[in-house]
Parts: structure tokens; sequence; C-alpha cells
């Protein structure tokens, strides 16, 4: 990390203030459901052995902001303080972070309306409200959403810039239908000329009129020429004004952000009777003031055609009207009315997927696709740590499209390709491992041969068993020669109680890794 | 599909050098130009100084077309004499133009277009426009751009001729123009909505399915629709299969469009520059005189290729003044910018002339000032007069100091008196005695229409004499909204939607969302702060919260009429549909009694489908309810029931696959419900089940998709009603196969073992003696179907899993008459029964 130009960033005044909302990650299941009575934080998961939350952090940070609100459920409090005091404060020292927690179950979550209802008096200023799972492309920095929302809200009034990216559909063939079904993309209607998210198709939409799109013809006027696509997806970052909350605080009935408040927040810009209810909430001071006297005397700059209609149909009958045109309106009353309207815009960043992979880890197949894509860029060699050297037999097959933690062991003919293998692992000897995902503290032992799983935490594979495609929650054991495909191997009551008792022992040493690290 | 070979039309294609046909649609099918249009037909009125036809010969000449079709129906004699006397029908032009007169029953394009393919003229694919055309656009480019893209894809049925504009153009109609949704890549158009403008059209919808293949479309509501069109030969006869198809655009396209038969594909050809454009109402009457004038036509401008053959002089400021020497222009007057002066027209002193166009031998009095006015030729304007913002006909008398404001139209030989004030937008005409004396060869059957017109405008005439002046011929046609509105079908012609085409209006006490920009009337009530589920109310319901709003109460017409189309699938869907029901189960009767081959009864299936117009999933209704009704009951013998079924499956079953589609889970669902409602037959469920799967119509997947769906468990069926209760057993029975798969797929992998290992297997559940009986024997025969399944071979399956599911089935039913008597229930479903109760 660059931490020279943090520094010299850090004078300026607070002008955002980073929301970053992680939550249970009920999608992700069974890897984060709780290991004995540990809670698996989502935001901790790694992905290429990174935590997660690590990505739009990092993000954060590039781009100047220092303020972080991160907002998680009661029960991750320890593990997520324990972390960011250890890890974030030595690795992104600019960042001040100020946890907070929601009281919340993993089954009854609230939405994040809710959530972000909740923790509006802490919000003070302008903000960019990011999740704990996106993994932003390297070729679009946060500073580019930032830059085009001061310009646009400076110059006409926008209210908020989203940003979404491209993400074509997967091929039938690689995926596992039974790790659930992959999230259809909500279709979105932009202008691309001038970057407006202008409607998103939400599920209340498809309830609706689940054939058709509905789209109002005053959208079309304003935007006569616009795109409607169904091959982006919402990567949750909004940067949005300190007023969008109160709109938010407007509307108790909404749940969910990226579903209803969204949606709903695009919807001012062209439509008039939202416009004149809400105007004034989501643009109470027209800071544009300064930017209106330059517009009004701008021979570019029309005044809006709504404006023009609305004095003309004060002027009633059309005799009226006759007589009115003849007479020049008085500057004076001119100066009174012409105004300019803030636009309520919501801007638009929409990445493609050309100029660079980003996705977010919402689902097991965008988690196990965004650990692959890193291991596409790196290289692997032995680690540079002596003792870590050692661990690693030297008949161990690892290819060099694979990502190894600290303190693995690796054992004799084990062989290692195209997969991620956390740290405190211990793969046993003749065991395969392909195309997968091992998060920390698993052991595979000898002749177990896995391909494209992820094993959570503390996951034990028996000698000779062999998985295929499977997830696993954390301290899931398979026995010997067991055989999986295509499975959600959870611990189901019983066997839970089981491994707790095994585990007694096991979490004297977690406490001991745990200060270590 | 017309009969012709497809060796033929490939050879079409490829023949670069055959006559280029066009046709033109001479014939408006509306009234927006009345009175003007009493004794003309539209066509015939001039614009600049040379009739709409011309400016229509000359586009087309300019693209390079060769052979044009006129079809015209009213005054179809004066369009004749006129093409006749035109320089067009000169040899030397190189057109061949051919008028064809249709009958008077011809009330909208679509009747012209069967007319044309009754007539049988069309040998290739051709130009289609409307007599009202001013364009300069490349047509031949695009009918190369066409013709390439239907040697790649013979499904391209129409390329249709669009003009980047903008929502707010002036040669945009606002009354009526449409959204266009298209392939940003190919440019192919993948749905079209016709808007209106008053009412306000307030949601466009657009079906969802077009995302599946095209993942990103564009919505284009700035194009500037120019009705000119290149079809392919098909396109008469399309319009002649779909005898409801009245106009091109609302019907035609949008029919094509929405159809999940045709499989055809239209595209659009967006012309970056040139000019196009429609004289389709007298706005843009307006705007398309002023874009001639200001030369956005070139190189058909009046002082080049003028098409009426006229020769004018091109002045500083896009005046045009007859080149003949023969214009008087006195010393005092006045003449402005975008003006066009004919030959032989005096204009005295004092006068005032303004982007106005004066025909030929006109008179402008002294004093006279005309603003935004369209004089025809032969017209004397007293002295005096204002007139503006209107359109003048030819011969007409203004008396002098007359006042003519904004929007008037004023028909041929009008004589109007001294002082004259008329009001804005009146419409006069000359009264009918005067009509006849003059043209009393026109006054036969011709005008029938016209004249009961023209009677009820007689009707009204209190007070015409103050507003017309002494001495005048003149009638008044009533101003604003007719009365019998409600006879207005087509809510595009109605009064209010017409204001907006109107000249001079500017339409300004009208709500429009589609001009305003912001507007969303009937957003109003429903973004109250309660719930979305009174929004999705209130929108459904279309603008019943605008209506109270409106001048006029049209809304609630809005729906059914602004989608004519859909409209009437809707209605008629449900008179279709029973008809449908009975005629396919007289065809299926039919051929099941005279052992039909599956493939004619198949084709006598869709046929009838398309006929009624009804989903897919009646006629698999259809099917398997008469399979299972037809199947021949032998009671008491569960063995020899199972031949039975099994025969008449092997039999019927791949009809249900030969009637248009392919949909297992759809096709369990379906037996499903037919079997709940059967009574007696519910019991065949699982053996025709059994047999659908033997004969491979069902897969294992589809049966499982079928067990997993919301409708398969009877959601949404009144709980407690027959046909849950049905349906419940039915889904039992499904439940009970899907297990029998599970243990199947088990045993398997495990090589073949026997009974008792592979229950052991599962220990979570206990059976009782009864169904234990039934079960080995049904497994064993799911076994053997397994087998077939797993493509051992083909013929093996079909041959031999039969017998073998015989015994099984036989074993089956025996168990289960053992246990309940009275009904033929099936084996599986009492098992399912008890495990669900111990599960």
């Amino acid at each position: 990390m660059d931490f020279d130009e943090s520094s010299t960033t850090k004078i300026v005044t607070r002008e955002f203030l980073a929301v970053i909302l992680a939550g249970f990650g009920n999608e992700l299941l069974p890897l984060t459901s709780n290991h004995g009575d540990d809670p698996c934080p989502k935001a901790l998961l790694p992905i290429a052995n990174k935590p997660m939350v690590e990505y739009p952090l990092a993000w954060l940070e590039q781009s100047g902001i220092t303020d972080v609100l991160l907002i998680c459920p009661a029960s991750h409090r320890s593990a997520m303080s324990n972390y960011i005091q250890s890890d974030i404060s030595s690795n992104y020292p600019s960042l001040r972070i100020d946890l907070q927690t929601c009281e919340e179950s993993q089954d009854m979550a609230p939405g994040t309306c809710t959530v972000l209802r909740q923790f509006s008096s802490r919000i003070q200023s302008d903000f960019v409200l990011l999740p704990c799972d996106f993994v932003p492309p390297p070729s679009l920095s946060l500073t580019q959403l930032l830059n085009k929302f001061r310009t646009e809200s400076t110059y006409d009034g926008a209210i908020a810039t989203a940003c979404f990216y491209e993400a074509g559909k997967p091929d039938k063939g690689t995926v596992t239908e039974d790790w659930g079904m992959i999230p259809t993309n909500l279709p979105i209607v932009f202008d691309e000329r001038s970057g407006t998210l202008l409607h998103i198709d939400s599920p209340d939409d498809v309830d609706n009129n689940s054939n058709e799109f509905e789209l109002r013809m005053s959208l079309l006027s304003q935007y006569p020429r616009t795109k409607l696509s169904a091959s982006f997806r919402d990567s949750h970052v909004y940067v949005c004004r300190r007023s969008v909350l109160d709109a938010l605080n407007a509307k108790p009935h909404f749940d969910s952000i990226k579903e209803e408040f969204i949606p709903w927040l695009c919807k001012p810009q062209y439509q008039r009777t939202r416009r004149e209810k809400y105007g004034s909430i989501l643009s109470p001071v027209t800071n544009n003031l300064s930017q209106a006297l330059a517009l009004k005397h701008s021979t570019l700059h029309l005044p809006t055609p709504q404006k023009q209609r609305l004095r003309r149909s004060a002027a009633g009958s059309e005799a009226d009207d006759e007589h009115l045109r003849s007479v020049v309106p008085s500057p004076v009353e001119e100066d009174d009315e012409e105004s300019v309207e803030p636009s309520l815009r919501v801007g638009l960043v929409a990445h493609r997927a050309s100029s660079g992979f980003a996705s977010r880890a919402n689902n097991l197949h965008a988690y196990l696709e965004l650990n692959r894509f890193f291991l596409g860029q790196t290289t692997w060699v032995l680690p540079s740590d002596p003792k870590d050297r050692t661990l690693i037999d030297q008949k161990a097959q690892i290819s060099s499209d694979s990502m190894i933690g600290r303190s693995t062991r690796v054992e004799e003919r084990a062989s290692i390709k195209r997969s991620v293998i956390g740290k405190h692992c211990v793969i046993g000897k003749m065991a395969k491992v392909v195309g997968c995902v091992l998060l920390d503290h698993c052991v595979v032992a000898d002749g177990a041969k896995l391909d494209g799983c992820i094993l959570g935490t503390y996951t034990k594979v028996g000698a000779k068993a062999e998985l295929s495609r499977c997830v696993t929650q954390p301290g899931y054991e398979v026995g010997e020669g067991e055989t999986a495909r295509n499975e959600k191997l959870e611990t189901s009551d019983w066997t839970a109680r089981d491994t707790s008792e095994s585990q007694d022992s096991d979490e004297s040493e977690d406490a001991s890794e745990d200060s270590s690290e | 599909m017309p009969p012709k070979s497809s060796s033929g039309k490939d050879k079409d294609i490829t023949d670069e050098d055959e006559v280029l046909q066009a046709v033109i649609l001479a014939d408006s099918f509306n009234k927006r130009f009345k009175p003007l249009t009493v004794g003309k037909p539209r066509c015939l009125l001039p614009i600049c100084n040379a009739t709409l036809l011309d400016w229509t010969f000359e586009s087309l000449a300019l693209a390079g077309v060769q052979e044009i079709f006129v079809i015209c129906r009213s005054y179809a004699d004066q369009v004749k004499s006129a093409i006749r006397d035109s320089k067009w029908s000169k040899p030397s032009s190189g057109l061949k133009i051919v008028p064809i007169v249709t009958a008077k029953e011809t009330f909208s394009p679509g009747d012209a277009m069967r007319d044309i393919y009754t007539h049988g003229i069309i040998t290739s694919d051709f130009v289609l426009v409307t007599g009202d055309l001013v364009s300069n656009v490349r047509i031949d480019e695009v009918v190369r751009a066409h013709k390439e893209r239907r040697r790649a894809n013979p499904n391209a049925l129409m390329t249709m001729v669009v003009k980047e504009g903008g929502a707010a153009h002036r040669t945009r109609s606002r009354g009526e123009s449409g959204v266009f949704v298209l392939d940003p890549n190919t440019s192919e158009c993948l749905h079209y909505e016709p808007v209106i403008g008053y009412p306000p059209t307030p949601l466009i919808k657009i079906p969802r399915e077009i995302l599946d293949e095209h993942p990103e479309v564009e919505i284009r509501n700035d194009l500037i629709d120019c009705s000119i069109d290149v079809c392919s030969v098909e396109v008469p006869s399309l319009f002649q299969d779909n005898f409801d198809y009245a106009d091109i655009r609302r019907d035609f396209v949008y029919g094509v469009l929405t159809s999940d038969l045709l499989m055809k594909n239209i595209y659009c050809y967006v012309a970056k520059d040139g000019y196009a454009a429609r004289v389709a109402d007298t706005r843009s009457y307006d705007s398309v005189s002023k874009d001639i004038l200001s030369r956005w036509t070139f190189p058909l401008v009046p002082d080049d290729n003028h098409p009426g053959g006229h020769a004018y002089e091109h002045l500083r400021g896009n005046k045009y003044i007859a080149k003949d020497n023969s214009v008087v222009l006195s010393r005092t007057c006045k003449v402005g910018n975008n003006t066009l002066i004919g030959s032989h027209t005096t204009i005295e002193a004092n006068a005032t002339v303004h982007a106005s166009v004066i025909g030929q031998r006109c008179t402008i009095g002294p004093g006279a000032v005309l603003r935004n006015a369209y004089i025809f030729d032969d017209t004397h304007i007293g002295a005096g007069c204002v007139v503006e913002g209107s359109i003048v006909g030819a011969r007409v008398r203004l008396g002098d100091r007359c006042s003519v404001p904004r929007g008037c139209l004023i028909a041929d030989g009008v004589v109007i008196g001294e002082g004259a004030k008329l009001r804005k937008f009146e419409r006069v005409s000359r009264k009918r005695e005067a009509l006849k004396a003059e043209q009393p060869e026109d006054a036969d059957e011709e005008d029938e229409e016209e004249d009961s017109d023209l009677e009820e405008v007689e009707a009204h005439q209190d007070g015409a004499e103050e507003i017309l002046g002494q001495g005048s011929n003149a009638l008044i046609w009533p101003q604003g909204a007719p009365d019998d509105e409600e006879e207005e079908l087509d809510e595009r012609e109605s009064y209010s939607n017409q204001r907006l085409m109107r000249i001079g209006d500017t339409a300004s006490d009208l709500e429009l969302s589609d001009e305003g920009s912001t507007t969303d009337e009937d957003d109003d009530a429903s973004d109250t702060e309660s719930s979305y589920s009174f929004r999705s109310r209130a929108s459904s319901m279309t603008s019943a919260s605008g209506g109270p709003s409106l001048s006029l109460n049209l809304s609630n017409l809005s729906d059914p009429s602004a989608h004519g189309a859909s409209a009437i699938h809707t209605l008629s869907s449900a008179a279709a549909e029973t008809e449908f029901r009975s005629e396919v189960a007289q065809s299926l009767e039919r051929a099941f009694a005279e052992g039909h081959s599956v493939e004619n009864a198949a084709v006598e299936l869709k046929t009838l489908r398309m006929a009624s117009n009804v989903p897919l999933r009646r006629v698999r209704e259809a099917v398997v309810g008469a399979i299972v009704d037809r199947v021949p009951l032998v009671p008491g013998d569960p063995a020899a029931q199972r031949a039975e079924i099994a025969a008449f499956v092997r039999r019927w079953g791949p009809l249900i696959d030969q009637i248009g589609g392919v949909d297992p889970v759809e096709t369990v669902e379906v037996l499903q419900y037919h079997c709940a409602q059967a009574g007696p037959r519910q019991g065949l469920f699982a053996q025709v089940l059994a047999a659908l799967y033997q004969q491979d119509l069902v897969e294992e997947d589809d049966i499982r998709a079928w067990h997993l769906s919301a409708a398969a468990r009877g959601e949404g069926l009144k709980p407690g009603s027959a046909l849950a209760e049905g349906v419940r057993k039915c889904w039992a029975v499904g439940a009970k196969m899907i297990e029998q798969f599970d243990a199947e797929s088990e045993e398997e992998e495990s090589e073949e073992e026997n009974e008792e290992e592979s229950e052991d297997e599962q220990p979570a559940k206990p059976k009782t003696a009864a169904p234990a009986a039934g079960k080995p024997a049904a497994r064993q025969a799911s076994g053997s179907e397994e087998d077939s399944s797993e493509e051992e071979s083909e013929e093996e399956g079909s041959e031999e899993s039969a017998p073998a599911k015989q015994p099984s089935a036989a074993a089956a039913t025996r168990g289960e008459s053992a246990a309940t008597s009275k009904t033929p229930r099936s084996s599986g479903d009492d098992d399912s029964e008890e495990e669900s109760g111990t599960d």
C-alpha cells in the first residue's frame, strides 16, 4: 500500500464518511454458519487468503477517505474488533474505523435500510455506502466515482452516484446447481451519454407485471435514447448526499436498499409529483445557487420545459395566453421564478467487463470465481519464511497458479492445482486438491481427493475421501473413504455436539494462534 | 408465405438488375385535413406549390425506384388524371407509374395491403411509402442493406426507415409517435410501442423475454418514423392472413414482433443524415413547409428539382420568388424571410408577407398581413386582411379587412365577406349547393360519405352569418369536441389528440406527460406512503386517478384502444378458447376413432391452435386429457389395465411432444390436474405417468422439477376442495416415484444389489407390511426403466422395459386392491400417504 499518498490527503477536512455494511452472509452458507459456538463473520471470509472486507477498505484508502463506519452484527463484534486492531491498523494506518454493531440474529436479519436508519444520526456528511464483499477492479478507482458525484452534485444537483458492473451469465456447465441459484441480474435502464441511472427493475416491478417492463413515458421523453440492459449487477456502492438519509427516514417501510430504496430513489428525477413531494427533502439547500446564477445567463442552458409549461398553464385560457405572449415578462419576475431546479439525478458508473473483472462475493459461485480470478494473477513460489518452507515437502506438486497460506503443511507427493489453501492447513500424503478453496485450519488426510470444493474453517477430510464440488460448514468432518458430489455438507445438530467436545481442546489452540497473529 | 418456390426467391434476392418497385398508399384513411380535402384527395394538396404526390414521386425517383403503384381510393379519378398530366408519365421520366383503384370498402392501410396481395402485382421486395412523403433519404441504400440482410436471414421481413431527431423535434408528431426498442448492434427492431399524445400514454410496456436473447437493448423515443418501409414479398400475404391488421405500425409491426408463431424479424434503418418526413396533419404541413424553405430537403428545394416543375429564384434569407418575372411586388410591400411566392402573383402596397407560402396567380391586397400563412393558387386576399398561421385553399376570396387568426383552414372556393372575423381554428368550406353547381360530374356516389358530413355541418349554422360576413358562400364546421365522441373508435383521431396535430395549436391547456417531460399524473395517488401493493393496483388500472384532471374523460378507454391489437386478442381469446376446446375434442375423437397417424393428428392440432390463438398449454391439456379419458378401463383386472395403458400411451403418447413444443414438466403438471379432476380415473395418474416415463416422454429430471414446483403441490388452490385434494394425492404419488428414483440411483452406484440391502440404506423410513409388498416390485420395474433411460440401447429400452414393467404394475395394483378395493387407486398413492404420516 502506498503510505505517502494517504498521508498527504489526511489534511483535508472530512468530505465523505464511508459506511461498510457487513452482514451474516446467509448466501454463503454453510461457510458462514457457526463453528461450534463461534461465529464465522462473512466479512472475514478470505478471498485469496485475504479477508474480503480488506478489498473495499483498500479501495477506500486509495481514494483518500479516512473515516469508516463499519456495521456488523453484535455477535461478530469480538472477531471483528480483534481483526481491526491487529490487521487493519497495521496495514491501513490512515483509516479510522468506527466499529458499530446492530442487534440481529442470523435468522431474522433486519434489512439494510433498517440498519442504515439506525445509524443515520452518526452520519453527518455525504457518505459512501459499501458492502463488505465487493472486490473492485483495479481499473476503477473509487476516486472516479467520487469525482463524478462531486461534479454532478454541484453542477446540477445530483443526489447519488451508483456503481454497476457488467457480469455475463455464467456457462451452464461450470455451475453447480446444488449450491443454490445464481441471483439474476436486475435489469436497469440508464442513459449512457450522461451516465444517469433511470430505472431499476426491482422485484416489486416483477411482481406487478412479470411479462413486461413498464417504463414511464416521462422517463423516455426526458431521456429519449436510453439503454435497457440485463448484463449489469449492482456493486452496492453508492455515493450519496446526506439528504438521501432523510428520504430514507421518510420511507419507513423500505427494507432493502438495493432492491427497494435505490429503485425508488431513481424516480424523482423524472416524475414530477414525486419531485414535488420529496424534492425538498432530497435537496433542502440549493447548494448550486452559485451555479444557478451562472446558468441563468448561459445561452446553452434552457429553463426546464416543465417550468415554461407551468407558467403557461397558469396563464389559463388561450385568449389570456395570447395576451401574455405579447407582454415581455419583466426580468424581476424572472429572477424569482427561474431558479435552476436541482435535477435530483442518480449518476451511474457502469463498469464494463472488458475493462477488468469485478464481482461481489455474495454467493458461493461468485466466491469461488473470485478466488480463481486472483489465482490467475499470482504465481506461487516457495515461501520465503524458512519455517514455512520446511513445512512443504520437496515431493509435493504445487502448480504455479496456487496459493498457500502461512504455516500450512503439505506432505509428500500431495498435489495442489489451481487452489487456494488457507493458513495452518495440513494436506496429507498423496492428497489431490484441484480447483478448491480451503479456508484456514483445514486438514486433508492422506490420499483424499478434492475437486472444485470450498472447505470451511476447521474442516477435516478423512483419508481417501473423495469430494467433488462440495461446500462444507466450518468444523465439518468428512469420514474416511466417504464420497460426496455437488453437496452442501453441514453439521447437523448431533454431529455438531460431537465435534464441540473434541473442539474444546482445539479452542485453546485457537486462542494461542489468534494471539500470535 | 407467398406461393413461391424458395429457389425463385433466392434468385430475386441475388438479382441486382431487377426493377425496384414501390407502392404508394395515396389515401390517408383519416380526416385530418378536412375541410381542405372536400372535393380533393389529400395527396393533391400543394405544399410549397407542388402536390404532395409530386413530392413523393420526386423522393422515390431520387432513390432509384423504377416502378410505382399508386393505391388510391377517394377521388381516384382526380389522382389518375393528375398522374397522367404530370411530368412523370412522360416516357423520358424513367418511371412507370400505375394507379390502382381500390374498393370503397378500403378503410385502412391494412385493407390496401390486402388489395395489393389480391392484385398480385408485387414480384420482389418493394418500398412502401405513404402519398405524403417528402424525403431525400437514399432509399436505394436501405434496399441494398435490406437485401443483404435477407440473404443472411430469410426471416428479415421488413426494414423501417426512421430518422434520428429528438423527442421534441418539430416534424415528430406529438399526437402519435412510437417507441422503438432496438438491438444496438444489428438495429433489429425488437419491440414497437405506439404512443399517443392525449390522453397521454403513461407507461411503455416492453416484454421481458427480449432480454433473454439481447442482454442490452436501446429504447429510442427520439426517432421520427418516416413511414418508408422496405418490405419483403411476403408482407402483403401476411396482411392477407391476418385480416384484422389495419395499421402498418400498430397492428402489423406490433403483431409480428409479439407473435410467437411467426418468428419473423423486422429491422430499422436509422438514417443519420438526409431528411424524411410525412405530411400527416396540418401541423406537420406547417413544419415540413418550413423545412423545405430552409433547405433541409436539399436537393429537393424550390429553386432546384421543384417537383411541380416551377422555377424559383433563391434570394438571401430563404426567399423564393418565381423566376419568370411575372410576380408583381409593390414598392412598399415587405417580404420577410422563409417565403415562397408563386408566378403571376401580385402583392400590393404596404402588404407584409412573412414566413408564408403563396401560390400562383394570387393577389394580396394593400396593407394585408400574412404571417405563417399558406395560400393556395388563385386566391384573393382583400385589403387590410390579417392571415396568421392558417391554410387558405385555392380560389378563395377574402373580403377586405378580414381577420383569419391562428389555425384556420379555409377550403377551396370559399368567399368570405368584408370585415369578417373568424375565430381561432375555424374550419370553413363552401355550402353544398355551391359545391355541386361547380362540379356536377363529381357529385356522384363518390361523395355520399362526405355529403352526410356536410349535412351535419349545415345543421349547425347559427350565427355563421355574423362570423363569415356578408355575401359568404361558406359553412362553418363545428369547433370543439364533437358530441358523439364515443363513435370515434380510434383514440388517436379523437379531438383532443388531433389538437396536437393542428397547425398553430400550442395545446398548452392539455396535460401532456409526453411533452411535459416530468409530469406524471397517475403517480399522484399511487405514491402514497402506504405501500407497494397500492401502487401496483393504481398503475395497473392505468391512470384511473389521472382521469378527473383531464378535460375529457377518455382515460377509461385509453388502455384497450391504445393497444388495439392486444385488446382484440384478449376479447376474442375467451371465446376462442371455448371454441377451441370443443374443436380439439372432436379432432382427437376422430383421430382416435379412425386411427390417424400421430403426425396427422399433430398437424390438425397445430392448425387449430393457430386459428384460435390459444396458448400451447391448452393444447397440451386437451391432448393429455384425451389420452387419460380414452384409456379403456378394465375394472378388476389390474394387469390388463396396465397393458391397456402402456399400449395406449405407446400409440398416442408421442402426440404430446408434437403439438408444437416440448415441455415435459408442464405435461406432468397438466396430467396431474386432469387426473385430480377426473374422479374415477384419478388413480390412473401413477400408471399413465409411469407409461409416459417408459416412452421417454418425461424424464426423471422432469418429474423432479414438476415435483418441486408450486403448482404441483396445489398451492393457490382452495384447501379442502375436491380438486386440491386430488392434486395433493397425485403429488404424493409423484413423491413416491421420486423416492424410487433416489433409491435407484443409490442402488446403481453400489452395483446391482438386492432389495433388502437397498432398504437398509434407508433406515429412516419404517415400512408397513402392505407397501413393502408393492414396493420392491415397483422398484424393480423402475430399475429396468432406469436402464433404458441410461442409454444402454434405445430399442431395448422401448421394447423390453414395457413387458418388464407389467408384472410389477400388476403387483402394485394387486397389493393396493388388497388394501383398498373400491376405487382403483394406485399403490404409490397409498405408500406415500402412509409415509408422509410417518415422516
